[in-house]
C-alpha cells in the first residue's frame, strides 16, 4: 500500500472573500430565500404575558352588579380584584371550617 | 477566514457527517476550526459531547437565525475556518448561512430524491449570487456512496456535471468509521478501530484536501 501524503494547511493562505451583513443585505437574502421556499421556521415565542409564578388564575363570571361592586371595592382599597376574592375565600373557609389540611 | 456552509434542505443527506469529517481533518492539518451547530437536532453538539474535542476545534451550539451572522463575524479570525451545519429543512436560516459563505457544500446521496431536493440549495445559491451581486462558490459532495456505483448515481452525477455543477472528488463512501464518530466523538485517529480505518482516513483526508483546494480557489473555479 502506498504511503499517504501528509496534509497540512498553510493557515496564512486562508483568505476570506468580502461579505456584507448589513440590514439591506439580510433583507435581500431573506427575499431570495423566500422565492425558493426557504422561509422563517424559527420556533415562535408564546404570545401574551408570562404566567406569574406567585399567583394563579380563577375564571369567574359573576352578575354585573357584583362585578361592579368588586371592582369598586378594589379601587377603593387600591388593590387588585384578586385580593378581594382572596379575602372572600378566607371568610368562606372560616365560615365552613375549611382548613389547608382539608 | 473562509466560511463553509453545509446546506441541503433534505434531511439525512449526510450534512453533519460531512461537517465533522471536514472539521476534524482540517484541524488535524493545522487549521483552527469553529463549528457552528445550527441544527435543532444538535448533531454536532452530540458529536462534541461524546468524547474529547480534537485540538484546534471549538463547537458553538444552538445558534439560531438571529445569532448566526453576528456569531460568524465574531469568529472572523485570520487562518481559521468556520463550518456551519444546518438542519435539513428549507429555512431562512439556510439562506442567511449561504449569504455568509465562502463555499457552500451540498451533501447528496446518489438517489433521485436526494438530488431533486438537494438541487434546491443550488438554486438558492444562484438566487443569492444574483441578489447580493457576488459569486458564492458551491459544490456537491456525494455521500454514503458505494464502491460500485448505481446507474442512478452515475446518471445524477453526469447530469449535474453537464449543468456545470462542481462535484467534489472523492465522494464520502459509506463507512462504519464515519458513523462511529457520533458514537465515540473525537476524530478518525482517536476512535476505536471500525472497519478499515486506513481507507476511511484516506477518504476523509481526500475530501478535506479537495475542500481546502476550493477554499484557496484552486479547484472548482471553472464549474462555478
Amino acid at each position: 500500500m502506498s504511503e499517504r501524503k501528509a496534509f497540512s494547511i498553510d493557515v496564512g493562505g486562508l483568505k476570506s472573500r468580502p461579505k456584507q451583513s448589513d440590514a439591506g443585505t439580510i433583507a435581500k437574502t431573506d427575499k431570495a430565500g423566500e422565492k425558493h421556499g426557504f422561509i422563517d421556521r424559527e420556533p415562535k415565542a408564546k404570545r401574551g404575558r408570562k404566567p406569574s409564578p406567585r399567583t394563579g388564575q380563577v375564571h369567574a363570571k359573576v352578575l354585573p352588579l357584583i362585578q361592579e361592586q368588586i371592582a369598586a371595592e378594589a379601587r377603593r382599597r387600591g388593590t387588585q380584584q384578586g385580593v378581594i376574592i382572596e379575602d372572600a375565600w378566607e371568610l368562606y373557609c372560616k365560615q365552613h371550617g375549611i382548613t389547608d389540611d382539608n | 477566514m473562509p466560511v463553509v456552509t453545509i446546506a441541503s434542505p433534505k434531511g439525512g443527506a449526510g450534512k453533519s457527517t460531512a461537517a465533522v469529517i471536514l472539521g476534524t481533518e482540517l484541524a488535524h492539518a493545522g487549521a483552527a476550526v469553529t463549528m457552528i451547530d445550527c441544527d435543532p437536532n444538535r448533531s454536532l453538539t452530540l458529536w462534541s459531547s461524546q468524547g474529547d474535542i480534537p485540538s484546534r476545534i471549538q463547537v458553538l451550539s444552538d445558534i439560531g437565525e438571529s445569532d448566526l451572522i453576528k456569531t460568524v463575524k465574531q469568529h472572523d479570525k485570520d487562518g481559521a475556518i468556520v463550518i456551519i451545519d444546518l438542519e435539513g429543512v428549507a429555512s431562512r436560516l439556510v439562506s442567511r448561512a449561504i449569504s455568509q459563505a465562502d463555499l457552500v457544500i451540498t451533501p447528496m446521496r446518489g438517489t433521485t430524491l436526494d438530488a431533486t431536493i438537494g438541487v434546491r440549495a443550488l438554486q438558492l445559491v444562484a438566487e443569492e449570487e444574483e441578489a447580493l451581486d457576488r459569486s458564492i462558490p458551491h459544490a456537491v459532495v456525494f455521500t454514503m456512496t458505494r464502491n460500485i456505483r448505481s446507474k442512478q448515481h452515475n446518471g445524477i452525477e453526469a447530469s449535474l456535471r453537464e449543468q456545470g455543477v462542481d462535484i467534489i472528488d472523492p465522494s464520502l463512501i459509506e463507512r462504519v468509521a464515519f458513523a462511529a464518530l457520533f458514537e465515540f466523538g473525537g476524530d478518525l485517529r482517536t476512535i476505536p478501530p471500525q472497519g478499515n480505518m486506513e481507507t476511511a482516513q484516506a477518504n476523509a483526508q481526500g475530501f478535506a484536501e479537495a475542500v481546502y483546494a476550493r477554499l484557496q480557489g484552486e479547484a472548482g473555479e471553472s464549474a462555478a
